[in-house]
């Protein structure tokens, strides 16, 4: 079924988020400040709206599996019913509001927004809006899964209830959502009062907005946390380390053809490449040389030095998997022992492991990309990790195509078409996916594969 | 659709109008009226051989969603988003009896048959949510049955046999008028969206969601899965002699000979259509196969002989519903804007 190029079609938006998190007092919000709008509300059977709303329609959470070709995916049986029959009314409705129960996984009510061709000819999923419940988010943000999900499926976050929680902790909590979901708005609101603008026409492929509000949102987090430029004769060297919070460090040791941050920029990627690849042990006492491959510093109880060889003067990138400073480490000339000092240093956003996997990865490319190895990249990719793979939303400049792509996803699921023209704009590629255990460097390494 | 040798248009014998979209449309069994709803609510009863409006009724708040005369054309049941069902006296114009269905969106309404079979009183079963109900024409609840797992997609009474047939996901199940657990189930893990037993009893179809058609014969419980459906299948339809099962999904009208099993075999395939069929309608005894399409297309086909359709029109509207008066002469259609017409049967 072809995808309408304007925007014809309903807007959805699905309200997710714990019970007590303020789901209701955000929908009657929204109904008593958008009166003059027909809005359509789909609730769950334990909702309460306040307003005399004769639009308001229970249902009940029937998740289905289905088949769609290759591709197996859940849906709101419920919901497809209930707006199939919304849809055909003559008085169409101006915007549909979906609300979860507190425990649901978001992942089916999205996908049926993508997997029924009369939902996807008639409706189109503007944004998912999630509540936490700023107080109590932490008694299940560490073992919940559906609580991770909403954070991870939204494209906007309300910290709500802010008034019970000092600002310290707003700060903490707010940083740990976005290492979930880094391509979601937060804002900071007290009975859910929010600007509506800010919840409502999102427009579900908007991505150039997530882009506007936080540029940050799309400069990855690196598989190390520093990285040093040195300049330095041939010879011996030794790299002492006193004992830190990890019982290993993974370094690379590479030769750079200067001096410069550019040539430090380049190195970059290959070296997250590097970063996935099986390391090699190394022990104290050990050599290590110049090449394109991983260590992995073996770390004691005691302090512990391992030998650096140069067999030629030049210049040197060194990259850690933590900073330095968390080991005391030097970098000493031998035999004189005079420490090394780098040119150039840089300081990387860590990985968020610790968040039980649950991240975002961001890839920003220039160029064009070769429309037919993008399909199978992605194919091959939805198919195998589909459903670690919660949302994905991005921008594409397609080889040969004078209008900008846009898409986004829900696990399996696409929805793309082309947006408005290139023009002066430089030609890139945006992109971030939002999901578990997601593989960084194999995700750009595998989008890089489809450049043109 | 290109005038073909042979093709006839049809002409309309006459056209009403209700307030939106036609959402049930049904002939009494006397062929005197034909029944209308809107989704928004309004009920008519038009005259069958003149479409002169004899009744109007108000309906369901929030919308009327299933309709359904008894045998001796006196009663009309109608069911709405409202959760209650209406049994309409259609003489007086009066609401006989308002019944509760136990949730919100009565779907589903079937009148047992008249027949040896079936109970000597006829008997309304009603589907609304999971909930599934038996009430006497009087509007005594004869039987409420366990909560069904999940929404109730269909409901139908099993040919020649006392059976009310209720299909939701990944079951359809028989069931007794006199016992809460089912005579038998059939199982298979689809969404199903509509389903069809086959005049005969041997078989029954059901259009899922995923795009497929389930059969299932009867007396064994072996099952068949027909796939290759662009999307999800609302529409079937047997034919008087059980032996072709037309079935939607597509623009085409996809149709399985079914005289020994569809399975293996290459259906039969209809094109006149450029949109996707919202209705198929066999004749009760006659030969005619009707389709309707979102495309305003009504096409008239006898797949025995050809794949050509044979006869249609075109109205300005896409087209809902269809039903075949009970003599076959007459043909009425239900579209998106609520216009409900009748053309006559070509020879």
């Amino acid at each position: 079924m072809p995808t309408p190029s304007a925007e014809t079609r309903v807007p959805v938006t699905i309200l997710t988020g714990f019970l007590g998190a303020g789901k209701t007092t955000l929908l009657n919000r929204i109904l008593t400040e958008q009166h003059g709008k027909r809005i359509a509300v789909i609730e769950n059977e334990f909702g309460e709206i306040g307003v005399d709303q004769e639009l308001v329609i229970n249902a009940e959470e029937e998740v289905f599996e289905m088949n769609n070709g290759c591709i197996c995916c859940t849906v709101r049986g419920d919901l497809i019913r209930i707006l199939s029959n919304l849809m055909k009314r003559r008085d169409r409705f101006d915007y549909i509001l979906v609300e979860t129960t507190g425990l649901a996984d978001p992942g089916p009510v999205a996908q049926t927004f993508f997997v029924d061709d009369e939902m996807q000819a008639q409706v189109a999923l503007d944004g998912i809006v999630t509540l936490v419940d700023a107080k109590h988010i932490w008694e299940h943000i560490d073992d919940s899964q559906e609580a991770k999900e909403q954070v991870a499926f939204a494209d906007v976050i309300l910290l709500n209830k802010t008034d019970l929680v000092a600002s310290a902790d707003l700060d903490r909590l707010e940083a740990r959502l976005k290492a979930m979901n880094a391509a979601a708005q937060i804002y900071r609101t007290h009975n859910a009062r929010v600007d509506l603008d800010r919840v409502l026409h999102l427009g579900g492929f908007n991505l150039d907005r997530a882009l506007s509000v936080d540029p940050k949102f799309l400069e990855p987090e690196y598989p190390f946390e520093w990285s040093g430029v040195y300049t330095l004769a041939a010879g011996d060297y030794a790299l002492e380390l006193e004992p830190g919070s990890d019982p290993s460090m993974d370094v690379v040791l590479l030769p750079l053809p200067e001096a410069s941050s550019e040539a430090l920029e380049a190195s970059k990627m290959p070296t997250v490449l590097l970063f996935s690849e099986v390391p090699q042990i190394v022990h104290p006492g050990e050599t290590i040389l110049p090449a394109q491959r991983l260590m992995q510093l073996q770390l004691d109880e005691r302090a512990m030095r391992f030998l650096v060889h140069l067999p030629q003067a030049g210049t040197y990138a060194l990259f850690t998997e933590h900073k330095p400073e968390e080991f005391q480490a030097r970098f000493l000339h031998l035999p004189s022992g005079i420490m090394a000092q780098p040119m150039l240093q840089h300081d990387y956003k860590p990985d968020h492991q610790h968040d039980d996997q649950v991240s975002s990865v961001g890839i920003n490319l220039p160029g064009d990309l070769d429309e037919k190895r993008l399909n199978a990249w992605l194919r091959d990719l939805l198919s195998t990790k589909g459903t670690d793979i919660f949302r994905m939303k991005g921008v594409l400049s397609i080889k040969g195509k004078k209008h900008r792509f846009v898409f986004q996803g829900v696990h399996m699921l696409f929805d793309g078409r082309p947006d408005r023209p290139w023009g002066k704009e430089a030609r890139h590629n945006s992109l971030i996916f939002i999901g578990r255990h997601l593989d960084r460097a194999a995700l750009t390494a595998g989008f890089k594969e489809c450049l043109a | 659709m290109k005038p073909l040798r042979h093709f006839t248009t049809l002409t309309r014998l006459w056209a009403a109008s209700l307030s939106d979209h036609i959402i049930a449309l049904t002939w009494s069994p006397d062929g005197r009226y034909v029944a209308a709803a809107a989704i928004d609510g309004p009920i008519q009863v038009l005259d069958g051989a003149t479409g002169t409006l004899v009744a109007q009724y108000a309906g369901h708040r929030f919308g009327t969603m299933a309709l359904a005369w008894k045998a001796d054309s006196q009663l009309l049941a109608s069911g709405g988003q409202d959760g209650v069902i209406r049994l309409w006296d259609i003489n007086t114009g009066t609401v006989l009896s308002t019944l509760e269905a136990g949730a919100m969106w009565v779907e589903h309404l079937a009148w047992s048959p008249a027949g040896d079979a079936f109970p000597p009183q006829q008997v309304l079963a009603s589907a609304a949510g999971k909930t599934l109900r038996l009430w006497e024409s009087t509007g005594h609840l004869l039987r409420s049955y366990p909560e069904h797992p999940s929404t109730i997609a269909a409901i139908q009474w099993q040919p020649h046999a006392p059976y009310l047939t209720s299909a939701a996901y990944s079951r359809v199940a028989l069931w007794d008028i006199t016992s809460d657990t089912p005579q038998r189930d059939f199982q298979w893990k689809g969404s199903i969206l509509t389903m069809s037993w086959s005049p005969d009893g041997r078989y029954i179809a059901a259009g899922e969601q995923d795009a497929t058609v389930h059969f299932w014969f009867a007396k064994t419980g072996k099952d068949l899965q027909m796939w290759g459906y662009p999307t999800k299948v609302r529409a079937l339809s047997w034919s008087a002699d059980s032996r072709w099962l037309a079935t939607g999904g597509a623009a085409e009208v996809t149709v399985w000979d079914c005289l020994k099993s569809p399975a293996g075999s290459k259906p039969l395939q209809l094109r006149a259509h450029d949109q996707l069929l919202s209705h198929l309608a066999w004749q009760h005894r006659g030969p005619w196969l009707a389709s309707a399409g979102d495309d305003g297309r009504l096409a008239l086909w006898k797949p025995a002989r050809s794949t050509k359709a044979m006869a249609g029109v075109r109205l300005h509207a896409a087209l809902t519903k269809l039903a075949w008066s009970p003599d076959d002469q007459c043909l009425a259609i239900g579209t998106a804007l609520g216009t409900v017409c009748a053309v006559a049967t070509p020879p």
